[in-house]
């Protein structure tokens, strides 16, 4: 099929899920999300609710950080240093936020990367974690898995530009 | 043809009310089967079939053999282990009573008050004694978290469709389906409505995490 032009490329709903291969990304986020049952919410999440396009950006992105990180030595210990893991929040409906305990999803943001953009505790860092861990589900836990997979990769880049 | 008691329609749809459409039909068929035989049974299906689809479908099942509902709740326990919280979208007496008894009793267990019959929802949560929770629409998302879990009764599951309570279709919008681990159904109706499904919607079955057949 010949390729089509930038503003007529849209395609069926059932071309993105027919190439999202969940089992894939569930597979990339095992070792911070170790429960077979917490890592299948977070993936169906990212890549099975929300508008079609957000799905398959998600998979495309997640997995080629994965692929990244294939061609990258592990550490002695995977998964890498996070700093301190910030919770991302389940937003409930505001008659029922102020009265029931908190909820927080399965996944957490790294800080320790964004600490090296930001101080910790500062206005911008704030800022940050609050861009990245905001809006609908598949967008912010696809930033927070895409930060916890950078995470991983940059410490693996560090290591290895020290040996 | 065999005549069936005066106000069998208004006695039945409080029985759906409070014990579920499945289970007040299965009530219903084995007591006309047992008083006047097949005949009854399908004097009944012509008499509230139409108004009663679910009845339609098991008085169905009945004539063509079936003798008793499958209750077991192995397979939907051993998918809800480690929850914190079950909420469950809809009623169908037998099951619940089984599965509420089997629960882990660290896992707590809400019942959504809403239904297309007029129920006493008191009556109907006195027999759990304190066991399921009441929540409602505006209420039942104080339960959510990656922790819980939404369940609902379905009737029927047709190639990639599930009929479903609309209570379901309408707890279940884009926010809330990301703010539980799962969503669950449980087919309590495994065979086909050979009439319009009224009182019910179809849902896409794939909408759904986990799919059990009775």
């Amino acid at each position: 099929m010949p390729p089509r032009p930038p503003h007529e490329r849209h395609v069926p709903s059932s071309a993105i899920s027919s190439f999202i291969e969940p089992e894939r990304v569930e597979a990339l986020l095992a070792p911070w999300l170790p429960d077979a049952q917490d890592r299948a919410f977070v993936v169906r999440c990212m890549l099975g609710e929300g508008p079609a396009h957000h799905r398959g950006a998600n998979y495309v992105l997640l997995t080629l950080l994965g692929r990244v990180l294939e061609h990258l030595p592990p550490l002695d210990s995977v998964p890498a240093p996070m700093g301190e893991p910030i919770e991302v929040p389940m937003r409930l409906p505001p008659h029922l936020a102020k009265a029931s305990e908190p909820k927080s999803y399965p996944l957490r943001l790294p800080s320790q990367p964004l600490e090296q953009l930001a101080p910790r505790g500062s206005r911008p860092f704030e800022a940050m974690v609050d861009c990245l861990t905001d809006g609908p589900p598949q967008h912010a836990l696809s930033n927070v898995a895409m930060v916890t997979l950078l995470t991983e990769i940059l410490s693996r880049l560090e290591r290895g530009g020290r040996t | 043809m065999t005549a069936l008691p005066e106000g069998l329609e208004q006695s039945f749809t409080v029985a759906a009310g409070e014990l579920g459409m499945a289970c007040a039909a299965w009530l219903f068929v084995e007591n006309v089967a047992r008083e006047a035989g097949d005949a009854g049974v399908g004097a009944l299906r012509d008499a509230l079939g139409r108004p009663f689809p679910v009845l339609d479908a098991v008085a169905a099942q009945w004539l063509a053999g079936a003798r008793a509902l499958n209750t077991d709740p192995s397979r939907l326990l051993a998918a809800v282990e480690g929850s914190a919280g079950l909420v469950v979208v809809g009623l169908e007496a037998f099951f619940l009573d089984v599965l509420v008894a089997r629960l882990p009793p660290d896992t707590r267990c809400a019942l959504l008050c809403h239904s297309p019959f007029d129920v006493d929802w008191e009556r109907v949560l006195s027999n759990y004694g304190g066991r399921v929770e009441p929540v409602n629409l505006e209420s039942f998302q104080a339960w959510a978290g990656p922790r819980s879990v939404l369940l609902t009764f379905a009737y029927g599951v047709g190639g990639h469709s599930a009929n479903v309570l609309p209570a379901w279709v309408r707890a279940t919008g884009e926010d809330v389906r990301t703010q539980f681990r799962a969503l669950m159904a449980w087919d309590v109706l495994p065979a086909p409505m050979f009439v319009y499904p009224r009182w019910l919607v179809e849902v896409d079955a794939a909408s759904f995490t986990h799919l059990f057949q009775a």
